[in-house]
C-alpha cells in the first residue's frame, strides 16, 4: 500500500548515549532483512528529546526507494536495528555560536529533505540564544515538509523563514539562493548553514566564498557503512584528497570540499 | 574456544593457525583497530587488513558504491595508508587481540609484492600474507598477475623467497579456470588459496543513464555472490590441494557451514560487515552452539565434508 505522502517522521526510542546527539550527527537504520537494499541506510538525526529511560530521536524521511519504502511500512512497538549516532557535526570547526562579539544572525538553508538535520541545529541555536533566519527550498510545497514547525523555531529566534518553490505553490517562485543572495549582499549575516542536494550546496558554497561569509554543508552521499570501513562515500576536498563523509562529514565548510 | 563438553573452534592451514575460523575479509574492516569500538576484536579468528600498498593509494573518484539486489558494487580503488604507516601506528595496536593479523599486499608493479612481503616479514605481529592479485577497481597491476597463471607462479615465487611467513593467495571469480590460477599458485610456493575476490559487474541508473559508478565496472559482493563463490572454493579445494579460506557472501552460521562442507578450512566476512559491524562475532558464537547441535566435536571435520548424490 502506498505511504499517503512523500514524508514521514519515524520516531525511535533507543539508549543514554542518544541524549548526547549532536545536529548535522546520523544514524545508520536497518531498512529491509537484507534483499533491497542489503545496505543500512542514513539518517540526519531531525530531533531529540530526553525519555525517562534514555531518549527519543526523530529521523525526517522522504520515500525514495526501497528501503524508504520498507521503513514506513513499520508499526509502533516494532524493533528496528540501528547504529549511532556517529559523523562530525555543525559547528564541530569552531562551534556553533563562535564570534560572540558578531552579534549578526545565522542563515540555515535547505533544500526539500536536506531541512532533516536543520531542526536539531535550530533548536541548539534558540537554546544559545543565536537568531537565525530559514531558507526553504523546494520544488513544490508539499517539498517543504514540517515548514510550519521551521517558521515557529525561526520566529521564536527573533528571525523568520523564508521559502521558495520552483513552481511558486508556496513562497517566492525560483532558487531559495536567489533571496539568501540579495541578504548576504546586505551583510545580515555572518554564518551560513546547510543540507540539500549537491547542486544547492555547490551554489551556497559559491556565495559563501563571494560574500566571504562563512559556511558549512551537511552532504547527502550515499552510504555503505557509515563508519568508515566501506570508503563508499568518498568526497574530493581542495586538497585532492577523499574524505569519508561518514566520518570525516558529513558536515564539511564550504571552503574544504572541491564542488 | 575448547573445553570440556565444548567444540574446538580452532583451526590450522598451510602453517597459519587461528584461534577459530571466522576472519574479516581485506577492505571490509579497515586496519582492524579502528573499529574496536564498534566489534569485539578479541573474538574474531582473524583479520585481513585493507590492501597495503607500498606507498599510499588515494583511490577512485566517486560514485564509488552501488547496490543491486542482495549485494553491493564497489569500485573503491584501494584508496590505503601505505604499508609503512599501517607497521608504525596500527600493528603494535593489534598486538593485544588474539585474532591473527594476515596483511592484504597490493603492488602496481611485479616486484612490489616481493618488496611488500619483504618488509612485513620481520613483524612478528603480521601472522600471514595475502596477496591481492584479483582486485577489478584498478586499471594497473594486481589481477593482470592473478589473470596468468605463469606470471603468477613468478610472482608468487619472488614472494615465497623473502619470507617464511604463511602465503595466501586471493583468486579472482572473473577467470575461466580458477582451479588453473590455484595451481600455479601452489608451484609458486603458496600455501593457501583465498576465494573468492569480488566479481565483476556493472549497474546503471535508468534515469540519469549514468552507471552506478564512476569507473562503470566495479566488484559485486555480498548474498548475490555466494553460489558463485561456493563453486570455486569446492573446486580449487578438491583439484589444487591446498586449504582454501571461502569469501562471498558469509552472513549467517550456515553460510559458514556451507563454505566449510565446500572444502573451506575458514571463511572471511566480508560485505556483511557494512550492514552489522558485529557480523563476524555473532558467527563464531552461533557457529560453536550449531555445532554442539551437530554433535561435531571439532569445525575441522566438517571441511569439505559434503556428501555426493548417488551415482542414479
Amino acid at each position: 500500500m502506498p505511504h499517503p505522502l512523500p514524508y514521514y517522521t519515524l520516531v525511535l526510542d533507543g539508549p543514554d548515549a542518544w541524549r548526547e546527539v549532536l545536529p548535522g550527527q546520523f544514524v545508520m537504520v536497518e531498512t529491509s532483512d537484507g534483499l533491497e537494499p542489503y545496505l543500512r541506510r542514513a539518517f540526519s538525526v531531525h530531533d531529540l528529546s530526553k525519555t525517562d529511560h534514555g531518549a527519543r530521536i526523530e529521523l525526517l524521511v522522504k520515500i525514495v526507494g526501497p528501503g524508504t519504502r520498507a521503513l514506513a511500512a513499520r508499526r509502533p512497538g516494532e524493533r528496528i536495528a540501528v547504529l549511532g549516532p556517529l559523523g562530525r557535526a555543525f559547528g564541530a570547526a569552531g562551534g556553533v555560536g563562535e564570534r560572540p562579539a558578531d552579534a549578526r544572525p545565522v542563515a540555515l538553508v535547505a533544500g526539500g529533505v536536506g531541512s532533516a538535520p536543520l531542526l536539531l541545529l535550530g533548536r541548539r541555536l534558540l537554546a544559545e540564544g543565536v537568531c537565525f533566519d530559514f531558507f526553504y527550498g523546494g520544488r513544490s510545497a508539499i517539498d517543504l515538509a514540517r515548514s510550519e514547525v521551521f517558521a515557529a523555531l525561526a520566529e521564536a529566534s527573533g528571525g523568520t523563514l523564508i521559502a521558495t518553490t520552483e513552481d511558486g505553490s508556496v513562497g517566492f517562485r525560483g532558487l531559495v539562493t536567489v533571496p539568501l543572495a540579495e541578504r548576504l549582499a546586505a551583510g545580515r549575516y555572518r554564518k551560513v548553514f546547510s543540507c540539500g542536494p549537491m547542486g544547492l550546496l555547490q551554489r551556497l558554497a559559491e556565495l559563501s566564498a563571494e560574500h566571504a561569509v562563512p559556511g558549512e554543508a551537511a552532504l547527502e552521499t550515499p552510504m555503505g557503512c557509515g563508519f568508515g570501513a566501506c570508503l563508499g562515500c568518498a568526497v574530493e576536498l581542495v586538497d585532492g584528497r577523499f574524505a569519508l563523509c561518514c566520518k570525516d562529514g558529513p558536515v564539511f565548510a564550504f571552503d574544504e570540499v572541491k564542488w | 574456544m575448547s573445553g570440556p563438553g565444548g567444540p574446538v573452534l580452532a583451526v590450522e592451514l598451510g602453517g597459519l593457525a587461528l584461534p577459530n575460523p571466522i576472519l574479516t575479509a581485506s577492505g571490509t574492516f579497515g586496519y582492524g583497530l579502528e573499529f574496536a569500538h564498534l566489534a569485539a576484536l578479541d573474538r574474531l579468528g582473524g583479520i585481513v587488513t585493507k590492501g597495503l600498498s607500498l606507498t599510499p593509494l588515494k583511490g577512485n573518484p566517486p560514485p564509488r558504491i552501488g547496490e543491486p539486489r542482495g549485494g553491493m558494487l564497489n569500485s573503491i580503488g584501494l584508496q590505503n595508508i601505505g604499508i609503512e604507516k599501517f607497521l608504525a601506528d596500527v600493528l603494535p595496536g593489534l598486538g593485544r587481540f588474539p585474532a591473527r593479523v594476515v596483511v592484504n599486499l597490493f603492488g602496481y608493479e611485479f616486484d612490489d609484492y616481493a618488496r611488500l612481503a619483504e618488509r612485513v616479514d620481520a613483524f612478528p605481529g603480521v601472522a600471514a600474507v595475502e596477496l591481492n592479485v584479483s582486485c577489478p577497481n584498478v586499471t594497473k597491476g594486481g589481477i593482470e598477475f592473478g589473470h596468468d597463471p605463469v606470471l603468477l607462479e613468478r610472482l608468487v615465487r619472488s614472494v615465497r623467497s623473502v619470507t617464511g611467513k604463511p602465503i595466501a593467495v586471493k583468486l579472482s571469480p572473473n577467470v575461466t579456470s580458477p582451479v588453473a590460477i590455484g595451481e600455479a599458485a601452489k608451484a609458486g610456493g603458496a600455501d593457501i588459496l583465498s576465494a573468492i575476490n569480488t566479481v565483476l559487474g556493472m549497474a546503471i541508473d535508468p534515469w540519469t543513464r549514468r552507471p552506478r559508478l564512476h569507473t562503470t565496472r566495479g566488484g559485486l559482493s555480498g548474498p548475490a555472490i555466494k553460489p558463485i563463490a561456493v563453486r570455486i572454493v569446492y573446486d580449487v579445494a578438491k583439484k589444487v590441494g591446498l586449504p582454501v579460506i571461502g569469501i562471498g557472501g558469509v552472513e549467517t552460521v550456515d553460510d559458514v557451514i556451507e563454505f566449510l562442507l565446500a572444502g573451506a578450512s575458514a571463511v572471511q566476512v566480508g560485505t556483511a560487515l557494512f550492514r552489522n559491524p558485529r557480523t563476524a562475532e555473532h558467527l563464531v558464537d552461533g557457529l560453536a552452539a550449531r555445532l554442539v547441535e551437530m554433535k561435531v566435536d571439532r569445525v575441522s571435520d566438517l571441511i569439505g565434508g559434503v556428501l555426493p548424490w548417488r551415482a542414479g
